[in-house]
Parts: C-alpha cells; sequence; structure tokens
C-alpha cells in the first residue's frame, strides 16, 4: 500500500505562521498606536492646553492694558484706587494661570525666556504696587498715572511681546510635532499594505495546501471504499461458495453414506438374528435416519438446494412455510411477477436477505405476523418484509452488537447495485425493503 | 399608593409604559385677552446699533400695593434723528379679573427713553415699590408717590451723571442697614458715535459681537436713607472697568447671612462678588469656579439666577450663554466652589443649540422642585442666512425638574404656543390671577410680549409668603424663608434681579404637592431677626416682621 503523509502537521504550520504574523502586526500597531498617542499627550495636547493658558495669560496683560489706558486718559469719574481690585483680580488669574502654564509649558521652550518673562511680572507687580502707594498720596494721582505711562505700560507691552513669542514657539512645536504624527500615519500605512499582502500570501498558500490535501484525502478515501466493498463482496461470495460446497458435502457425501448404512442396517434385519440384536440394529438404523435427517436439514440451512435447482422463487416459496412452522409466526407471503429469470448471483443475496429480515422478525419484533411481498419484474426485483411488532430500537442496547446482520444485509444489497431501507409502517414495527436491478451479466 | 392612585395610574400603565409621565400644567396664552397689547421698539433702522439686540426686560411687581402683581414692560425708543412712532415703557394694572388696564399715561411713565430693564423695590421703605429703568444713556428712577404715579427722582436722588450702556439692576441690602441699595450692570462703552462697524458676509453691516467694544464697570450705589444714593462703586471694590455685564442674581453662597451677587458677563469671566461685611466685595469667582466654563472659556452670560434647585440646602446657579456654548448649571459643592452639572448632564444637550438670554428657577408644577425657564432667540435676524441649523427666532427651555431622574425639556407638551419660537430676552414668573400657581411673562426683541396663565391640573397646592420688613427693608429683600414638609426642607430668598433685565414678583411661592401645609416655616430676615411658624395651611399669606403671620 501507497503511503499517504498527514496534512495536519503542515496546516499546523501554516496556521501558526498566520496566527504570529497577526499578533507580530497587532503589536507593532499597538506600539505605534502607543507612540502616537504619547506624542499628541505629551506634546500636542499639552502644546494646546499650554497655549490656551498663555493666551489666558495675554488676555489679563491686554485687560491690565485697557485698564491703566483708562488710567492714563482719565475715562473713568473714579480715583485710581478704584482699580486695585481690578488689578488685584487679574493678578489672581494671572498668578492661576502661570501655575498652570508651568506644569504644561513645552521643554523645548526656551527657559531663559520663561524666567525673563516670570522676573518681567514680578518687576510689574512691585511697580504696580509702587503706583497705587503714590495714587493714596495726597495729590498722587498725577505722579502715579505719570507711573503708568513712563513705566508699567512699557512693562506690559514688552510681557505681552514676550508672551506673544512663547505662543509662537508653541505653534511652531505644533508643527514639527503635527508633522511626526503624519509621518507615523504614513509609515503605518504603508506597514498596514505590507502587512495585508503577506497574509493574504499566507492565508492563500495555506488555503491551497488545504484544497490540495483535500482532494488526495477524498481520492483515498474512494479508493478505500472501492477495496473495501471488493473485499466485502470477495468475503460474501467466498462464504457462500463455502457454505453451498458443505452444503453439497454434506448432502451428497454425507447423505449417501447416511443412506447407505440405513439400507445396510435394514437389510441385516431381514437376516435371522437373535432377538436383542434385532433390536439393538432397529435402534441404530433409527439414529442413522435420524443423523440423515439432520445432515440433510443442516445442507439446506446452509444452502437450499433448491435455490439452485428451482430458482429463487421456488426457494422464497419453500422456506417461508418452513420458517412459520419453525417459529410458529405466521406470515402473509405474496407475489407478484415471475421470478424465473432472476440469476443466481442475484437469488443468493436475495436470500440471504429474506432470511435475516425474517430472522430479525422472530428475534426482535415480538411479532405474532409478518407480511412478505416479493415483485418480480423484468429489469428489478423487490422484496419487502413488514411487521407491526416493536419497530426497530432508536438506539441499540448497551452493550448489544450493533446489527452484524444488517450491515450483511446492506453489504448483499451493495453488491447487487440495489437499494436497502428500513422504515417504519404507520401501524407501527419495521419494513424492510430491497429493490434490485436485474442485469444480465450480473 | 391610594386607591385613587392605582385607579389613575392603571390606564397609564395599560397605555404604554414608554408614555412620558405628563406635566399637570399647561401655559395658556392670555396676552391679548388680558389687555396687554405691546410691541417692542429696538429702534432699529439698518444702522446695526448694538444696543437694539439686546432688550427689553419685563416685571411683575404690584406698583399699588393691593396684593396683586401688576406688569411692567421696558422699551426702547427711535435713535435721534429717525423718526417712528412713539414708543415708552408700558405699565399694566392688574383688574383682579385675569385682566390689565394700561395706566402708563395715568402712573406718569409715558416718557420716551432708551430702556433695557427693570429693577423694582422700595427703596424709601413707604410701601409702595420704586422703579429704576436701566437704559442706554441716563437710566431713570421713578419714585412711587403711592397714588398711583410715579415721580422721575434720577437727579434729585444723585443717580443722574451716570450714563452708560446698562442692562440688568437689582436693588438689595449690601449693609444691612434696612435701606435697599442699588447694583447696576453695564455692558460696554458704546455710543452712536462710537459705533463700530463690523459684518457677517463682508457686504452689509451687521451686529458686533461684545469684543469690539471696552468693558463697563457696574455700579454700586448706596442708599443714604435721605433719598439719595451714593455711588460706592470704587470703594466697595465692585469697580472693573473690563467687564461686560449683562445679569445679575443676588445670593448667599457662603451662608454667612450677608447678600453676594453672582454677575454674568459677556466674553469676560463671570463675577463673584462675596459681600465681606464692611462695605467692600471681593471678586472669588475664579476660586469658585464660576468665571468660566467647563473648559475654562469665558462664554458668552446673559441671564441668571440662583435658588436651591434640588433642596439640598445649597444654592445652585444657572447662566444663560450663546448658542454652542450650553448654559452653565453650576451647583456649590463641598470646598465652596461650584461645579457646572450642564456638560454631564442633559441639561447641556438640550440648550447648547439655543442662545439664551432670561432664565429662573420657579416651581411651575408646584411639585415642590424648582423647574427652570429659559428663554431664548439669536441677535441677528441675518443668522439664518449664514449658518444653516442657526435660528434667530428660537423655542423656549421649559426644563422639568424630575429630582433625582434630572430635566425634561416639556415647553413643547404644556400649550399650544408656548414653544413657538421667539426673540426672547426678558422672563418674569408671578401669580397675577391669584390662584397659587405661577404664571409667565416673557419680553422678545422687537416684538410683542406673552403673557402664559399657569393653569395647574395635578391638584398639587402651594403656599405663598408675601414679606414686609419693618427693621428690615420693607420688601423684606435678601430674607430667607424655609418651609419644612416631610422631613425635607426647601427655602426660597425674596429677591430683586435674576433672570435678564426682568424681575418676578417679589412673594416668594413653595409648591407643597399633594399635601395641604408646611409643618415649619422660618423667615431669617435681613435684619437678623428669625421667626418661626408651625403648621401653616396652604394659601397666601402676609408675614410682617416681628408681627407674625396672617392669612390673606
Amino acid at each position: 500500500m501507497r503511503w499517504y503523509a498527514s496534512p495536519t502537521a503542515r496546516l499546523i504550520a501554516g496556521l501558526a505562521v498566520t496566527l504570529a504574523s497577526v499578533a507580530g502586526f497587532s503589536w507593532y500597531a499597538l506600539d505605534q498606536i502607543a507612540g502616537l498617542r504619547a506624542l499628541q499627550t505629551t506634546a500636542i495636547d499639552r502644546n494646546r492646553r499650554d497655549s490656551l493658558q498663555l493666551l489666558r495669560i495675554e488676555n489679563n496683560l491686554n485687560s491690565i492694558g485697557l485698564a491703566m489706558r483708562d488710567m492714563v486718559n482719565g475715562d473713568e469719574p473714579y480715583p485710581l484706587e478704584a482699580f486695585r481690585s481690578q488689578f488685584a483680580r487679574v493678578r489672581r488669574d494671572l498668578d492661576d494661570a502661570l501655575r498652570l502654564e508651568r506644569s504644561l509649558a513645552p521643554e523645548s521652550l526656551s527657559p531663559s525666556r520663561e524666567h525673563y518673562f516670570r522676573q518681567s511680572l514680578s518687576q510689574f507687580w512691585t511697580s504696580v504696587d509702587q503706583m497705587f502707594a503714590l495714587a493714596n498720596t495726597p495729590h498722587g494721582d498725577k505722579q502715579a498715572t505719570e507711573l503708568v505711562r513712563s513705566s508699567l505700560e512699557p512693562q506690559q507691552e514688552a510681557m505681552s511681546a514676550t508672551v506673544a513669542r512663547l505662543l509662537v514657539e508653541n505653534n511652531l512645536t505644533e508643527e514639527r510635532a503635527a508633522a511626526r504624527v503624519q509621518e507615523i500615519y504614513r509609515r503605518v500605512e504603508r506597514d498596514v499594505y505590507l502587512f495585508l499582502a503577506a497574509a493574504l500570501a499566507a492565508i492563500l498558500a495555506t488555503s491551497l495546501y488545504l484544497i490540495y490535501s483535500n482532494r488526495r484525502l477524498f481520492q483515498r478515501l474512494e479508493a478505500l471504499s472501492a477495496q473495501r466493498s471488493a473485499l466485502a463482496r470477495k468475503l460474501i461470495t467466498m462464504q457462500e461458495e463455502m457454505l453451498r460446497s458443505i452444503s453439497r458435502e454434506l448432502h451428497d457425501e454425507f447423505g449417501q453414506i447416511l443412506t447407505a448404512l440405513g439400507a445396510m442396517l435394514a437389510r441385516a434385519e431381514k437376516k435371522e438374528l437373535p432377538s436383542g440384536f434385532r433390536e439393538d440394529l432397529r435402534e441404530i438404523r433409527s439414529i442413522a435416519q435420524e443423523a440423515l435427517d439432520k445432515t440433510r436439514g443442516l445442507s439446506l440451512a446452509l444452502h437450499p438446494s433448491i435455490l439452485d435447482e428451482g430458482g429463487l422463487e421456488q426457494a422464497i416459496d419453500w422456506y417461508v412455510p418452513i420458517f412459520q412452522k419453525q417459529t410458529g409466526i405466521r406470515v402473509d407471503y405474496r407475489k407478484s411477477g415471475r421470478g424465473a429469470d432472476i440469476p443466481d448471483a442475484v437469488a443468493i443475496h436475495v436470500y440471504r436477505v429474506l432470511q435475516e429480515a425474517l430472522n430479525n422478525v422472530a428475534r426482535h419484533s415480538g411479532a405474532a405476523t409478518a407480511q412478505v411481498r416479493v415483485e418480480f419484474a423484468p429489469s428489478k426485483l423487490c422484496l419487502e418484509v413488514e411487521d407491526h411488532g416493536s419497530g426497530l430500537p432508536a438506539r441499540p442496547a448497551a452493550g448489544a452488537r450493533r446489527g452484524i446482520g444488517m450491515v450483511a444485509m446492506r453489504e448483499r444489497a451493495d453488491l447487487l447495485h440495489g437499494v436497502l431501507a428500513f422504515d417504519r409502517p404507520a401501524e407501527g414495527g419495521t419494513r424492510v425493503r430491497l429493490d434490485v436491478p436485474i442485469i444480465e451479466e450480473l | 399608593m391610594t386607591r385613587r392612585d392605582l385607579l389613575i395610574a392603571a390606564p397609564l400603565a395599560v397605555a404604554g409604559a414608554s408614555i412620558e409621565p405628563s406635566a399637570g400644567f399647561h401655559f395658556t396664552g392670555v396676552t391679548a385677552q388680558a389687555g396687554i397689547h405691546f410691541t417692542h421698539n429696538s429702534g432699529a433702522f439698518g444702522g446695526k446699533y448694538l444696543p437694539e439686540t439686546l432688550g427689553p426686560g419685563c416685571a411683575f411687581f404690584d406698583y399699588d400695593a393691593d396684593g396683586w402683581q401688576d406688569i411692567l414692560l421696558v422699551n426702547g425708543t427711535n435713535w435721534p434723528g429717525h423718526h417712528g412712532p412713539r414708543s415708552t415703557l408700558r405699565l399694566y394694572r392688574n383688574n383682579r379679573d385675569g385682566t390689565f388696564t394700561d395706566v402708563t399715561r395715568r402712573a406718569g411713565l409715558d416718557i420716551e427713553m432708551y430702556g433695557m430693564g427693570v429693577a423694582a423695590g422700595d427703596f424709601d421703605n413707604d410701601g409702595f415699590p420704586d422703579l429704576f429703568i436701566t437704559c442706554v444713556g441716563q437710566s431713570r428712577l421713578f419714585h412711587n408717590t403711592g397714588k398711583g404715579t410715579f415721580v422721575d427722582v434720577t437727579h434729585s436722588s444723585g443717580l443722574a451723571g451716570h450714563e452708560g450702556f446698562s442692562t440688568s439692576a437689582l436693588w438689595f441690602d449690601y449693609n444691612r442697614d434696612g435701606l435697599l441699595d442699588l447694583f447696576v450692570c453695564n455692558y460696554v462703552k458704546w455710543s452712536a458715535a462710537g459705533d463700530v462697524y463690523c459684518t457677517l458676509d463682508g457686504k452689509r453691516k451687521s451686529y458686533c459681537t461684545p469684543e469690539a467694544y471696552h468693558g463697563s464697570t457696574c455700579w454700586l450705589f448706596r442708599n443714604l436713607g435721605n433719598g439719595r444714593f451714593e455711588d460706592v462703586t470704587a470703594s466697595s471694590g465692585i469697580f472693573d472697568s473690563s467687564s461686560k455685564s449683562l445679569g445679575v442674581a443676588m445670593l448667599d453662597y457662603d451662608n454667612d447671612g450677608w447678600p453676594d451677587l453672582f454677575v454674568a458677563n459677556d466674553t469676560q469671566p463671570n463675577k463673584l462678588y462675596r459681600n465681606l461685611r464692611n462695605g467692600r466685595f471681593e471678586d472669588v469667582a475664579i476660586e469658585a469656579g464660576v468665571a468660566f466654563s467647563e473648559d475654562g472659556k469665558a462664554r458668552a452670560g446673559m441671564g441668571v439666577d440662583a435658588a436651591d434647585f434640588d433642596n439640598s440646602g445649597v444654592t445652585s446657579l444657572v447662566v444663560t450663554n450663546f448658542e454652542n456654548e450650553m448654559l452653565g448649571l453650576y451647583r456649590l459643592g463641598r470646598g465652596g466652589s461650584f461645579q457646572d452639572q450642564a456638560p454631564g448632564s442633559n441639561v447641556g444637550r438640550l440648550t447648547r443649540r439655543s442662545l439664551g438670554f432670561g432664565c429662573f428657577f420657579f416651581d411651575a408644577d408646584l411639585d415642590g422642585l424648582l423647574d427652570l425657564l429659559v428663554v431664548n432667540g439669536h441677535i441677528d435676524s441675518t443668522v439664518q442666512g449664514l449658518e444653516t441649523d442657526a435660528r434667530y427666532q428660537q423655542p423656549p427651555h421649559l426644563l422639568w425638574n424630575r429630582g433625582a431622574a434630572g430635566f425634561r425639556d416639556i415647553a413643547s407638551e404644556v400649550g399650544a404656543g408656548f414653544a413657538t419660537p421667539k426673540v426672547g430676552r426678558g422672563a418674569a414668573f408671578g401669580d397675577f390671577d391669584g390662584d397659587g400657581d405661577l404664571d409667565v411673562l416673557i419680553a422678545t426683541n422687537q416684538g410683542p410680549a406673552y403673557l402664559y396663565r399657569n393653569d395647574l391640573s395635578n391638584g398639587n397646592r402651594s403656599v405663598r409668603f408675601r414679606l414686609r420688613g419693618t427693621k428690615s427693608n420693607r420688601d423684606g429683600i435678601g430674607a430667607v424663608v424655609r418651609i419644612q414638609l416631610n422631613g425635607q426642607t426647601r427655602s426660597r430668598m425674596v429677591k430683586s434681579g435674576s433672570s435678564y433685565l426682568s424681575q418676578s414678583e417679589l412673594p416668594v411661592t413653595f409648591g407643597l404637592g399633594r399635601s395641604d401645609r408646611a409643618e415649619r416655616v422660618t423667615v431669617a430676615w435681613p435684619s437678623g431677626r428669625f421667626e418661626e411658624f408651625k403648621n401653616v395651611a396652604a394659601g397666601s399669606y402676609d408675614v410682617v416682621e416681628g408681627q407674625g403671620i396672617t392669612k390673606k
């Protein structure tokens, strides 16, 4: 027998390669996403939040600028001291914004510029305090206004310019980060296409190999099935030949011997013999006759000679009454058509199926009656055995041998290219139906 | 559940579990049948002057002290050099039968001015509420003579010479001397001569946003008790020339018995002025978390109100803002700072697309939980041609407070016409028909006023208190009334101001639900006096400081 290698190992290898590549790519993608997220969180988002705080600082500086303009222009009907609470509020908001900004400022920004800004702001508030102190002195409003014009306004403008530059730097940092994000997207996009191509190739190769393996597997199954059928046919044929041979031997050889033995004993009986010996001889002859009857019965059981001599129809006609007699089950036997042209090779298997089916009725159905219908047609033969007993069990009882007889029936039907069917009639029980095509050369 | 409740509930349950419960009240439009015939004149002639977009306000107040709420509707006028029909504010006297009579001329208020808002309070404690009308230009103080007429005392009171773009105002006794002081919001420094050219489409002039103008400080005037007021804006710490204020509400957020102020600013940080009890205020809005939105942005604050809407014992604030900004619903948390509840609740989602102005908490269905009315409307009619989903006229939101289930907007369910889109501005509430529930007055820009009568069908009852101070200011403004019902405490402050350019009635109303009485009523007067009344049945009462309670 030719050796066929199992495809499992190669398929597992293909699956492993596919899974490994998916896992590898997933890791790669997650790594890229994590990098992207880190970049967005640490750089872009932080940068934006920092810019928001810088805008808040700038807004506050502008607010101070506007207030100082009101002070210088004398737009409000209130003394300069009135602005103190406004400055205090802006200062609180500025301090809060600066505190937040310090925690968010990108590392790329110039520390010296930050330092310069904080120093400038500190100097500014010192000047503001001086200005309000001046404003609180008698006739100090004029000097305070002059201080605003000469010192505070230039300081405020310088600080606004610094914040504006920080915002520009932030924008540049954001643009650089955005460019890096775009680069990551481009790289990931390219790698996604590469991975998809590789994954498709791996899936294609595995699938092709799977198709090839499947085809080989089915071819092998077909060959095995054909071998098994041939073997079964050979076995059954051999079995039938052997049974026929044994039957003939029993009938012809042992039958003749026992018949001769009986005849000889009958002749001896007719001679003058002591009375006791005659009785013995009669008993021996009776035993010999019994042996002859049993031998003939066994011979018929192994292979009914009537099948060879009278054909299938006569064999069935002969067997059905014997079955009734042996089992006490009344059989309603009907036939139609003529069975004269049934080839011997078909007849023995049909006969064996009938035998097995009726034996099943006797053994398992518990039915008191059975029906046998045989339909002979020129091109086909149909045999039906039906009982209305307990029917086939849905599942065989635990430990029971799963229908060797039924398996044999199926094999015989296959040998005849026929169809064997088991079903449940409406009245219950079991119906076995065998349909066999009649082909001349078979 | 009683057998009757069960009988009522059963058909509802069969009708379908998904059907929302009915609010149990209707707002019936009664403007014309009540005799209110008013159209606001913004003076718009095509010049797109900024003040045209913002008015007007309205008020429920009892000018003749007869116990029935009268109505005042503020009006603008034609700009100098532009002629049109004469327009003045309108005073409508309550006829006590569901109708009103226009008494503007008889009351001496038939005066042209570019009015914006109104604050009503009895500044001289004579028993009759006086009127402060905020204007573009010189605002006016009208003294109520008690004989059905008003006299302009702007000059004699010392309020003259304060010209600005004044918006909301309120009366309150910040120094607790028994005299009502006056707080006035100013928007921006604007004049017709200095009007800035802005355009949305690059072709036609449109209304500018406030960024185009310099801010303007609010004013605080101390009542000297002799009919005169002193400008204490600077000395009280209120002065801030960057403010662009539109709404103001009084509250006592730190529960120290001294009235604080919340001021809504447009594109500038809101202000929370904490009363330092020494005549000075300190702005603590940033520390308290109400200066900006949750994302740190100064929004376009318009209207404002303060109340304990969830009966938790702490004050919450509502601030209406521009479209896409959603309203702010700030609830005071532990540590004295507020958290905006709107972004995390459906309040934010419901109001995000609206441009809100007037707003107030009131118990519309008298179930004991304060509901919220917000009136909306865009500032420029040309917006509809520029933005696909923005509308000039917008429906109001009536956010029905369902306790733990949150708010639900039922504006479209409480009566035909209530949810009709309007260019809403001022809004006020008051029980004009004396049936114990709260009716609503809405003023619209360049349009009519709307009076809605509350027709309650849920069988809920109320208890109402009109306070009269003796040592405290006569209106009892600043007094806190609390009732206990079923182990729960509910509180209301007698207050002027709130909403937008408007004033609601001074009597406080508590919904009792199906209960027929409050177990305990306490009044904390601004003078420091504390009074307690037990087992107060549903109905309307007069409470006179130190003299007990009388059922009307």
